[in-house]
């Protein structure tokens, strides 16, 4: 129900392109061939991507959220239907939103402005900063259209 | 002047680079460096170069732009040699591997796909299907309970989360992995629990991209597939 598909900067040709950055920053500036003999620039201020998964797991704080949330879920709907619980996101106060807002994109060619993680138009020097929830935003401009879009 | 990197093709890539520039402030001319059987796409680098989002993308761009046109083996962001010469003798000490590189690499992009869950959807899953979480939550609900009764209902759901978590990812992967040449996993997030990339053969693309759509449409409403590509094969490099 739930695909979003998407190209990274292919924008057509006007150049540049909004793209879709975000998504596969952790492939452009971790992955690809390095050469052992050259230098590599800084990239201080973007490894939080990395700290950001390890640090959190194992900790009471993160128990004690997992707990809480326990606590706070709505179980009555799911107890009915418990073969169809992925149904049920909608009556969630808490999910409800986050759950439609992002539709039923089978297929469908949908662009991320939140590509590198910046607010908006903001300005191209600044550095990309991760953020954890960037993949469910989704509104915007310059996408081709890949595979099955228009 | 040092010299930023981009990517090596083979030496017979035709090489469109006309329209498209490098990093830096001032978008970089590109230029390249040749030896007998590869090149190398590179500029000059620019002073202070960083990670911004403008360079980042400029180099995303420029390896789009190479692999539209011919196998490319995509260098990692950032990578600078003290001038072209040393890009050479790289490119010559290296040059058997690169060639078969390029060789195993043509006719094929990378996909990489991201899965997220909706946290209270795979909640409910623990709740319902394990007794000692459900017994933990009835004794600290409402405030009743003590804090060492919270953390251990904390853990116990962290430790399901984790495994259920990885189950599912490695399921997934297997379930797509016949629609794909090879695929590299990397590490799960916080938000996403499988973060795969695909090698996937040009002429397999609508295959591949249907498989995950089927994965997709199963699965409901709960998950998020997000899945960008084609892309330079960075991870198979």
């Amino acid at each position: 129900m739930a695909l979003v598909q998407q190209s990274s900067t292919q924008s057509g040709g006007s150049g540049g392109g909004g793209g879709n950055l975000y998504d596969v920053l952790e492939l452009i500036l971790d992955r690809g061939l390095v050469i052992d003999a050259f230098v590599r620039v800084s990239l201080v201020g973007i490894e939080i991507l990395k700290i950001d998964v390890r640090v959190v797991v194992a900790s009471v704080d993160t128990y004690l959220r997992f707990a809480e949330a326990c606590n706070r879920l709505d179980l009555e709907a799911g107890r009915k239907a418990p073969s169809q619980l992925t149904d049920l996101v909608g009556d969630m106060t808490e999910s409800g939103a986050k759950g439609k807002s992002k539709g039923a994109l089978t297929g469908a060619v949908e662009a991320f402005t939140e590509s590198l993680g910046s607010k908006r138009d903001d300005s191209e020097e600044e550095e990309p900063q991760p953020r954890k929830r960037a993949a469910r935003k989704s509104t915007s401009s310059r996408q081709s259209s890949q595979n099955r879009g228009e | 002047m040092p010299t930023y990197v981009y990517g090596i093709t083979g030496a017979d890539h035709p090489l469109h680079l006309e329209e498209v520039f490098g990093v830096g402030e001032t978008p970089a001319p590109l230029r390249t460096v040749r030896t007998g059987d590869l090149t190398a796409v590179v500029s000059d680098a620019p002073e202070g170069l960083r990670a911004k989002r403008r360079d980042v993308q400029a180099h995303q761009r420029v390896l789009e732009v190479l692999m539209g046109d011919g196998a490319t083996l995509p260098m990692r962001f950032g990578l600078l040699a003290p001038d072209d010469e040393q890009v050479a003798s790289a490119l010559d000490a290296e040059s058997d591997r690169y060639r078969a590189r390029l060789e195993e690499l043509d006719g094929h992009v990378e996909y990489h796909l991201k899965v997220s869950r909706e946290e209270d959807d795979l909640l409910r899953e623990i709740v319902a299907e394990s007794e000692q979480v459900r017994e933990l939550r009835e004794r600290t609900r409402n405030q009743s309970g003590g804090h060492d009764e919270r953390v251990a209902l904390g853990e116990l759901i962290s430790r399901e989360v984790s495994a259920r978590s990885s189950a599912e990812a490695e399921e997934l992967s297997q379930r797509l992995a016949p629609a794909a040449t090879r695929l590299s996993a990397g590490e799960p997030s916080s938000t996403h629990f499988l973060n795969v990339s695909f090698l996937v053969p040009e002429d397999g693309v609508e295959s591949f991209v249907q498989a995950v759509e089927r994965e997709s449409d199963q699965r409901g409403d709960a998950y998020t597939f997000t899945l960008t590509g084609p892309l330079p094969p960075y991870s198979f490099v």
